[in-house]
């Protein structure tokens, strides 16, 4: 079953001033309501005649969205967030099948609680299939390029060898959509992305899609980001290093997958070979008298045996390996998101060059290239920021899928103890002397 | 059993070692000779340390023993000689007789065939025997001059009883039975075990490329690295840990083994009874067509169809003369038929006997033997789980560290 959110604080919604600023310059987690905070860091501000800075000391440029929203990442980096700050929960589960006469599909219930003004009710309960989940990643994607989106299941299924329809498929599908959803909401500019409201809220999601386009430049998203094919010269250290990390670590998940797939193989094997060796027992209690119970006894053990095996076996299956490949998928994304920063310098790059070859005598540099390097800076600090969070979610996430291995070993383990410590007494046992 | 022979006598199959030589057709072939040692039980006791006699004996030589206690003791259940090739091997074991494992655990089963026959009541007296473990030179002349090999029954001729015997008893027909299905269950399980091993040693052995990989993410990991690490080592341990297990459970096999080839030993009990029974029934139907025949020619009356009768009436009747000697030589040998078939049926009572006697002490050993094994076999099961649990626990709080 999908994880049950954590209970909301009993005081009851938060008010919108207890809430932290996204351009305060206090240093301190306490945050002064001297502003009216603005959700929607896509609009712009009409606060820019503030002088603000960043606790360094850096003026911040409050005239492009990117650098809000980036702020609000850098500041909300060390926030904990655990059972007392969080104000938004959601989870997926119930899933159901639908018989259309196009199609057959699956839908999941996504149910959200939580006490942010962004939202109207303080509970929503939707509908939602694969194709919005992969709908709304696209969105994420286009909307906020310089984040790290998480990733979604594997789209496409190869039918014939894996039936879409099945439980376990179902239930793998709905735990990793269910954690791509509470990775977007434990991101603290993802969260509070319009598309993501939308597709948690809307009862209607398709006609919202539709309106797409039109949505978009209604707020006024200006922030293009140009793939216009300009080379970057090379990439600066600390990124050049990232994607380094990215390429070994995809690598070595890709080995790790490898090993785990042939580890579940060897022992369905020998599962096949263990289901003839019990009854063999069996048989040969059959043709003695005062080594037939025993006998017996040794071939049940060797049955549940089989059985701890079988558990093991689909555990390892169902919630080690799909999580690999997530990781795996995810650092895909993030390298692609590691090329598009590449883009953005290399576009700033080209022309500052272009204007420094024309040797013009200018008092300031062109808004248009200060707008650049504007955006690479945002670029960089966004980047940043997610990487950070991203090795901690990773170490977190990594830590409990490892230890839930070895917990199932352990138990699996365990379990054949028990039988094997059974049978012993049994086995011990003088028969009555005939 | 307090005067066999393994009471008084400390017998053991120390060591084995290669040996090349020249065989009949004098080409040169490697064996392997096995050290028995010997030492008398009883001056130890007295505080003194006995000296230890030995002697090298190749496994032809122990084949050599035991078809000669086969042969002289037909009535007893005689203890097997472990396998002559490997059998029921599984990958990593080899078929080659030459393989120092197979060897060791040939040595083992030599020893513990020699142990069984010396506690047995009734082999470990056996002049033959004693002899094979204390006299090295001229032991195989010995064995031979006791002319065993022409007691031994032909192949043909028991087939032959088998099919034929009117009257078995019915518990030797119903231990014929269970030998069979016994042998049949044991190479089946013998099998199965293989191939389990097998798959076992694959499932553990992979886990080993888990301790490479954790090493080689370890490298990049900061906070990660010496959990991922040290799990890793963990991995390794255990895909180790398999040789040991399966090792061990190979004696375990040889066990179900003995007994496999035991079943074999009790099939020829029985195939012996139905020789002496069948041989009893021919005895016994040859004395009354020799009777019958006797009375015919006595009475002059043909109460059955015989060529002879149709012969003389065609071909005109005997002289009296010549048929008061055929009488004369029937009767004698009807007399001596009458005899042989006493003494056989004296020799069948005290077979079924004694055979009996042995296969009741037989049955009680292998179930006896055959649940230590199973106890065995359970405790190394339970060993084998707690490695696990250890194993994975320790590699559990290495990734709690991480």
């Amino acid at each position: 079953a999908a994880g049950a959110p954590k209970p909301l604080p009993s005081s009851g919604p938060k008010s919108l001033r207890e809430m932290p600023h996204p351009l305060a310059t206090s240093s301190s987690e306490e945050m002064g309501p001297a502003l009216t905070p603005s959700p929607d860091l896509i609009q712009p501000r009409s606060i820019a005649d503030k002088d603000l800075s960043l606790p360094n000391g850096t003026p911040v440029d409050t005239s492009s969205p990117a650098s809000s929203s980036s702020l609000l990442n850098r500041l909300q980096l060390d926030d904990d967030l655990d059972g007392e700050t969080r104000d938004l929960f959601v989870t997926v589960d119930d899933p159901k099948k639908h018989v259309c006469t196009m199609e057959t599909y699956i839908t999941y219930r996504v149910t959200t609680k939580t006490t942010r003004a962004e939202f109207d009710l303080p509970e929503y309960s939707v509908r939602r299939r694969y194709q919005d989940f992969d709908w709304l990643r696209n969105k994420l994607e286009e909307s906020q390029p310089t984040h790290l989106i998480p990733p979604l299941p594997e789209k496409f299924v190869v039918k014939g060898v894996v039936d879409r329809f099945s439980e376990e498929f179902v239930e793998t599908r709905r735990k990793a959509l269910d954690k791509f959803l509470k990775r977007i909401t434990d991101h603290p500019v993802l969260s509070f992305n319009e598309h993501f409201n939308v597709f948690l809220t809307a009862k209607d999601l398709n006609a919202y899609k539709k309106q797409g386009m039109a949505l978009l430049s209604k707020m006024g998203e200006s922030v293009k980001y140009v793939t216009g094919g300009y080379k970057l010269r090379s990439r600066p250290l600390e990124f050049a290093a990232i994607g380094e990390y990215l390429d070994t670590f995809s690598l070595k998940l890709g080995t790790i997958d490898r090993i785990a797939q042939r580890i579940i193989k060897e022992q369905l094997e020998y599962l096949v070979e263990l289901r003839e060796y019990g009854p063999v027992y069996s048989t040969w209690g059959g043709l003695e008298v005062e080594l037939s119970e025993p006998l017996e006894g040794v071939s049940a053990c060797v049955g549940n045996c089989c059985t701890a095996l079988e558990e093991l076996s689909e555990d390892m299956t169902e919630d080690f390996l799909p999580v690999l490949r997530e990781y795996i998928l995810y650092s895909e994304s993030m390298k692609n998101v590691l090329k598009k920063r590449d883009q953005v310098q290399a576009e700033y790059e080209a022309k500052l060059e272009a204007v420094a070859l024309k040797k013009e005598d200018r008092p300031k540099v062109p808004t248009d290239i200060e707008k650049c390097q504007d955006r690479v800076e945002c670029f960089n600090a966004d980047l940043k920021a997610d990487m950070e969070r991203w090795q901690n979610n990773k170490r977190q996430d990594f830590r409990q899928l490892l230890m839930g291995m070895a917990d199932k070993n352990i138990q699996y383990y365990e379990k054949c103890l028990t039988a094997w410590e059974s049978i012993i007494p049994l086995l011990q046992d003088k028969p009555e002397t005939k | 059993m307090d005067d066999c022979l393994a009471k008084k006598m400390e017998i053991t199959v120390s060591e084995a070692e290669k040996r090349t030589g020249r065989n009949a057709m004098n080409m040169q072939e490697t064996y392997t000779a096995y050290l028995i040692e010997t030492r008398a039980v009883e001056a130890q006791s007295e505080g003194q340390c006995a000296p230890v006699d030995s002697l090298w004996r190749r496994y032809s030589e122990f084949e050599l023993l035991r078809n000669y206690l086969s042969v002289t003791y037909p009535h007893i259940v005689v203890p097997p000689l472990p396998e002559k090739r490997a059998d029921f091997v599984w990958h990593k074991l080899s078929a080659d007789n030459m393989d120092p494992d197979f060897v060791e655990r040939r040595r083992i089963g030599l020893e513990n065939f020699l142990l069984r026959v010396a506690s047995h009541p009734v082999l470990c007296q056996d002049k033959i025997f004693y002899s094979f473990l204390t006299q090295e030179g001229g032991w195989k002349e010995m064995v031979n001059e006791t002319g065993f090999q022409l007691k031994a029954d032909s192949r043909l001729k028991a087939l032959n009883a088998t099919f034929r015997v009117k009257n078995p008893d019915k518990r030797f027909t119903e231990l014929k039975h269970y030998s069979d299905e016994l042998q049949s269950v044991i190479s089946h399980l013998l099998r199965v075990r293989a191939r389990v091993a097998d798959r076992l040693y694959g499932v553990y052995k992979v886990h080993g490329n888990y301790g490479r990989v954790f090493s080689e993410w370890s490298a990049i990991e900061k906070e990660m690295g010496d959990g991922l690490q040290s799990a890793g080592h963990h991995m390794d341990v255990y895909a180790a840990s398999i040789d040991d297990i399966l090792e061990e459970e190979e004696h375990y096999a040889d066990q179900l083994k003995e007994y496999l080839f035991y079943a074999e030993a009790l099939r020829a009990v029985c195939r012996k009874h139905e020789l002496m029974q069948y041989d009893l029934e021919m005895a016994a139907q040859d004395l009354t067509s020799k009777k019958q025949q006797c009375e015919e020619l006595a009475t002059g009356t043909v109460r059955t169809f015989s060529l002879k009768g149709m012969t003389s009436k065609l071909f005109g009747q005997e002289t009296p003369e010549q048929r008061e000697a055929k009488i004369k030589v029937l009767e004698e040998q009807i007399q001596e038929g009458e005899e042989q078939l006493k003494t056989k049926n004296l020799e069948g009572r005290d077979f079924v006997r004694s055979a009996w006697a042995d296969i009741e002490r037989f049955k009680e050993q292998k179930n006896h033997d055959l649940k230590e094994a199973l106890i065995s076999y359970a405790v190394m099961q339970i060993s084998m789980c707690k490695k696990g649990i250890q194993v994975w626990t320790n590699a559990k709080e290495c990734f709690s560290k991480m």
